[in-house]
Parts: C-alpha cells; sequence; structure tokens
C-alpha cells in the first residue's frame, strides 16, 4: 500500500509562530496568514491574556501545537497531568496536530528547560517509541516529533540521529516534524552531511517544517531563532520540499523579534525554494557570518506580565 | 560508534544533567560526578563519553549546554522582575539569581513558575537589618518589590474576570439595612491584597515606563491588585479599606467585617455614605463578582 503523505495532515502552507510581543498587531490588523504554531506550554496553564488571545486566534486560523516540555526522552515517569492539559488545550483550539522534540529536558524532577540530545542506541530507541506510544493513547492522537538541534554527541551511539529518528517514527507510527534549521546546524556540529540526512528520513512521514536562524560562533553553530534563515538552510528546505512533496513550513523566532510583517515576509521566501530545481549551496557563498552576539538557544519562551 | 555495551540511560542522564547544571561548571561538575560511583570517568577522560568535534573538546561542547542552562533561567527571571533588576544592578542581579537557582532549580514544564519562590529565597537569604529603629531597609525594599513583581505574573496569567458578567453596583444601592449586614461578597479570583513598606508599585511602573527612578522612602503602601480587561491594575487604599476588605475576601459577612474591623481599630469611623461609595467603587474596579444575600 502506498504511505500517506504526511501521515494524512493537511499541507496548512506557510505558518508562523505566534510569540506575545505580536499580539497587538495580530489583533488590530489581522493578517493574511496561513497558519500559527503555538507554544504549548505557554497556553495550557494561561487564565489570561495570552489564552484569550490565542482563543481568538483559533477562530480565524488553524493552530499547531508544538512543546518543549514533554521530555519524550526521559528516564523520568512521564507526567500525565500535563499530558492531560495538553490534550485538554489541543481540543479546545482544535489543534492540528501536536509536536515536541526528540529529545530530553530533565531528569530526577528538573526541567532544565533545554532539549537536551539522547545517545542514539536500540535500548534510547526501544524507551522512545515506548513512550511515545503512551503519549499517543492518552492524546488520543498522533503525535509529531521534531530532530532537536544539538551540541554533543555520544560515544555510546550505535547509529546516527537520522536514522534513529526514522526507526522512531516507523516503530512508534508517528509524524516527524522536520526542522531543516536544527539538520543544519547539527550538521556542521557533528560533521555530516546534512543532505544525506535527509536521504534517510521517511519523507511520508514528515508533517511539518520548521526554519528558523542560527549563530555562527565559528567553532560551532548555535540554534538561537534570533534572525533570518541562511542561504545553506533554504537549500536544504528546497531539497525537503522536492523529497516530501511539501508540508506545512513554519518559521520561528524567538530572540530579537522583528515586527510581525518581517517574520512573515520571512517565512513567505519558502515559496522561492519550492521549485523542483535544486540549487548548490556548496558552490554559492553564504549568507552565515561568524556572528558573537546571542549564544542561547531558545526552545521555550516565557510570557511576562501586562500592568496598567 | 559504540563497540561497549552502554551506560543505562538513566544513568548517562543523571550524569549530564549534573554536569551541566553544576554551579562550578562542566569539569567541576564531571568530577564531581565522578565520586558518586555511577560514571567513573573525571575530565580528563569525558571524551569516553562525549565525542570531540573538529573544533571543540568534549568538555567545550557540554559547555554549550551548561552556559545556555544558567542565561537562559536568568534571562526570563530577568523578564519577571524588571525593577528588581533595576533597583539592583544587573551584574548583583545575575549574582543573586545564580544562588536562587541552586536552592530552586526549575522543576515545572512551565518557566512560568521559575519566579515563584524568589521572594522568599530573598527573605530567607537577607542580611540583617541594621537600622537603629528597625525601620525598613534596602533589603526590605527589594524583597517587596519581588514580591510586588511575582504577584503581577500571577494575577495577569490566572483566573479573571473577563468572562463574567460585572457585579451591577447599583444592587448595593437597594439592599435594606438587614441585608447590609448579613450578605456576603463573592471575591474576583485576581483580586490580591497586599501590604508592602514602600511604595513600590510607584518605583516599578516608573521603570516599566522607562523612567529612572530613585529609590523610595519608606512608607507603608496597602494595594488591591486586580486584573480587567487582561491588563493587570493596582488600586492603592487605606488602612480602613485594606482591613474591611480583607475581612470580606476571607469569608466574613460585611456586618461581621465591620465589627471586626471596630474591634480592631477603635479609632476608625466610617460613616453609611462613605462605606457606600466604597462597595460602589469595587463593585466598579470588579473587585467582587457576587453579593450572596
Amino acid at each position: 500500500m502506498m504511505p500517506i503523505p504526511r501521515c494524512g495532515h493537511p499541507n496548512l502552507g506557510l505558518g508562523v509562530g505566534l510569540r506575545t510581543v505580536h499580539f497587538p498587531y495580530l489583533l488590530q490588523h489581522q493578517p493574511e496568514v496561513d497558519w500559527f504554531e503555538v507554544i504549548s506550554e505557554n497556553f495550557m496553564d494561561s487564565r489570561g491574556r495570552p489564552r484569550d488571545v490565542l482563543d481568538q486566534l483559533a477562530e480565524r486560523y488553524p493552530i499547531v501545537m508544538h512543546g518543549v516540555s514533554l521530555s519524550i526522552g526521559s528516564t523520568d515517569p512521564l507526567n500525565l497531568d500535563y499530558l492531560r492539559k495538553l490534550k485538554s488545550l489541543a481540543d479546545a483550539v482544535q489543534a492540528k496536530w501536536v509536536s515536541d522534540h526528540v529529545c530530553w529536558t530533565g531528569v530526577a524532577s528538573r526541567n532544565s528547560h533545554d532539549l537536551l540530545p539522547l545517545p542514539y542506541h536500540e535500548q534510547s530507541l526501544q524507551h522512545v517509541v515506548e513512550r511515545i506510544r503512551i503519549v499517543q493513547d492518552v492524546l488520543q492522537r498522533q503525535l509529531v516529533l521534531e530532530n532537536p538541534s544539538s551540541y554533543v554527541t555520544f560515544t555510546a551511539s550505535t547509529m546516527s540521529e537520522a536514522e534513529f529518528v526514522a526507526r522512531m517514527a516507523e516503530e512508534a507510527d508517528c509524524g516527524l516534524l522536520l526542522d531543516v534549521n536544527n539538520i543544519y546546524v547539527s550538521s556542521i556540529n557533528h560533521d555530516f552531511d546534512p543532505f544525506e540526512y535527509l536521504d534517510a528520513i521517511p519523507a511520508h512521514r514528515v508533517v511539518q517544517f520548521h526554519l528558523a536562524g542560527h549563530t555562527n560562533l565559528g567553532t560551532h553553530l548555535i540554534d538561537t531563532h534570533d534572525s533570518h534563515v541562511t542561504d545553506p538552510v533554504w537549500e536544504l528546505y528546497r531539497k525537503a520540499h522536492l523529497l516530501t512533496g511539501g508540508a506545512s513550513t513554519l518559521l520561528e523566532w524567538d530572540a530579537k523579534i522583528p515586527p510581525f510583517p518581517i517574520v512573515h515576509a520571512e517565512v513567505m521566501k519558502a515559496r522561492d525554494y519550492m521549485s523542483s530545481a535544486l540549487g548548490s549551496y556548496r558552490s554559492r557563498p553564504a549568507n552565515d557570518q561568524l556572528q558573537a552576539n546571542s549564544t542561547v538557544p531558545h526552545p521555550a519562551t516565557a510570557v511576562f506580565a501586562e500592568v496598567e | 560508534m559504540a563497540d561497549q555495551p552502554p551506560q543505562p540511560l538513566d544513568v548517562i542522564q543523571r550524569w549530564m544533567q549534573s554536569v551541566i547544571v553544576h554551579p562550578a561548571g562542566v569539569a567541576a561538575g564531571i568530577d564531581s560526578a565522578s565520586h558518586t560511583g555511577e560514571i567513573e570517568q573525571g575530565a580528563d577522560r569525558v571524551d569516553e563519553l562525549i565525542c570531540r568535534s573538529r573544533a571543540q573538546t568534549s568538555i567545550e561542547r557540554l559547555e554549550v549546554y551548561s552556559n545556555a542552562y544558567k542565561a537562559r533561567l536568568i534571562e526570563v527571571l530577568i523578564g519577571e522582575y524588571p525593577a528588581f533588576v533595576h533597583a539592583l544592578g544587573e551584574e548583583a542581579f545575575v549574582g543573586l539569581a545564580s544562588g536562587y537557582l541552586e536552592v530552586h532549580p526549575p522543576a515545572s514544564y512551565t518557566l512560568g513558575e521559575l519566579g515563584r519562590f524568589f521572594a522568599d529565597y530573598l527573605l530567607e537569604t537577607r542580611p540583617p537589618n541594621e537600622s537603629e529603629d528597625g525601620s525598613p531597609d534596602w533589603a526590605d525594599f527589594l524583597i517587596d518589590l519581588a514580591r510586588l513583581e511575582r504577584c503581577y505574573s500571577e494575577v495577569f496569567d490566572g483566573p479573571g474576570i473577563e468572562e463574567l458578567p460585572p457585579l451591577d453596583a447599583e444592587r448595593f444601592r437597594h439592599l435594606s439595612p438587614e441585608q447590609w449586614i448579613t450578605c456576603r461578597l463573592v471575591a474576583a479570583p485576581c483580586l490580591r491584597l497586599a501590604a508592602y513598606r514602600f511604595p513600590v508599585h510607584e518605583y516599578a511602573s516608573a521603570v516599566r515606563h522607562q523612567q529612572e527612578p530613585e529609590s523610595p522612602i519608606a512608607q507603608v503602601t496597602r494595594l488591591a491588585i486586580h486584573r480587567r480587561e487582561y491588563v493587570v491594575r493596582r488600586t492603592t487604599i487605606d488602612a480602613i479599606q485594606f482591613g474591611l476588605l480583607t475581612r470580606l475576601v476571607e469569608g466574613a459577612s460585611i456586618g461581621q467585617a465591620l465589627e471586626q474591623l471596630i474591634e480592631a481599630n477603635s479609632q476608625a469611623v466610617v460613616t453609611a455614605d462613605e462605606l457606600s461609595a466604597w462597595f460602589r467603587d469595587w463593585a466598579a474596579a470588579g473587585f467582587f463578582i457576587g453579593l450572596a444575600t
């Protein structure tokens, strides 16, 4: 039987990550945006303005929920209270799907609020697959998981990240959120070919793409989400689009966030890379200059009070 | 790739977490972890666990996580406590926040919980008040400022009254004297009553408006902090109003609240007209959402 593209999910088009600094603009202008992705943890407990804005936007735009604290790879027990809240929010805003990361965020009841990498071997694969199945049972929907950017690899690994992610998706029957910037960041940090990574991914499982900017520190790249998407990442996106036949594409911008029209314009550039002809980023000068500014990866964002 | 059986996943995760959050840095964290016995490799042998890259050693690679851990969490605290940071200065705040995070490491899935115990931490670690008359000092000012800013966060994102019908202030006008005495008010879930030793609300507002406020002089300040149209509001109230509101929020009837107020403060004189005006104002401000006669 032919696999179903995007695990059966729709291609929502070009979306933007919802951030609080853009609330006033969005409510006032109601711009033509295909869809929004929200950080689940910023809304699942909110009974104030963030949740009110989300409810308003959910009436007009498709919403996808993207979490940063599921900690699917942790050896701590799954947090069922968290999962119930996640399900409740997903039901309330009619989320098109719910995603998180292939990572762990902490153990011993601690949350580092970072997306920590796993060693990739049979033991960790079975651990993650088993937990995905539990989460999917609780949420009563298929989970979508994102490849993380990472800064270390483990000597204990017996397979590449791409193989791990591919086997995980097939064995757990989950969707994939392919973060093209993360593939590029990790390919530089760990010295692998990002195009070979793409080739190893089961294309029909890719439900969504992420695009973002990163920071080049010379010795390594950091996934800072604080600038424009770089040329090599766009070229990877071009190939990913070709391999999958296209999927919902979202831009993340989490630090030094510019006005909404600039963020939206950035994701709209994706249309230029949806042609079938592959570029050749290796031969063209990349706009990936050395920087010495923000060096903090931004997997999570916080919400701060508005006071009269 | 590995040819040895891997360390159990829980062991490697406990090890990595202890290393990247260690206050003295990654190398110290690795050496410290090697003494627990779960993983024997010290800093000189860490590349047996973590691969080097072409440009970085294993320790440098772990430091990416270590540096980001602290920087990210402090950035969140700076966002939640802007006035406090302004008062103390960012450099000193980073030191203070680092100590806080060691005692209260993040445990929740949400960053909204990160600063929950900050004011408590300040209270526990404050230097002694050395003023001769025991009057509030600089540390008291900072503690009160932290309490206020945390209260703002909780009121902002907690339950509110926006979806509820407003309490009609006219209902107070039509109560019989008996009903006045026995009725109870249902407080809005977003109402907080707090007393401070300084006018910290003015300082916090000035900072949020990009001003450069002077440190205020001690002055007892009572606030009703609440929320309307999803924006946090604060209203200054006097001692009698504060006492009355506190008792009403605790569930006393209006008669009981007034009785207790007079018992506690024989000087308190409130006319019926004043009372009536207060209740109308409080209803209009959204302090109360229901009236049970």
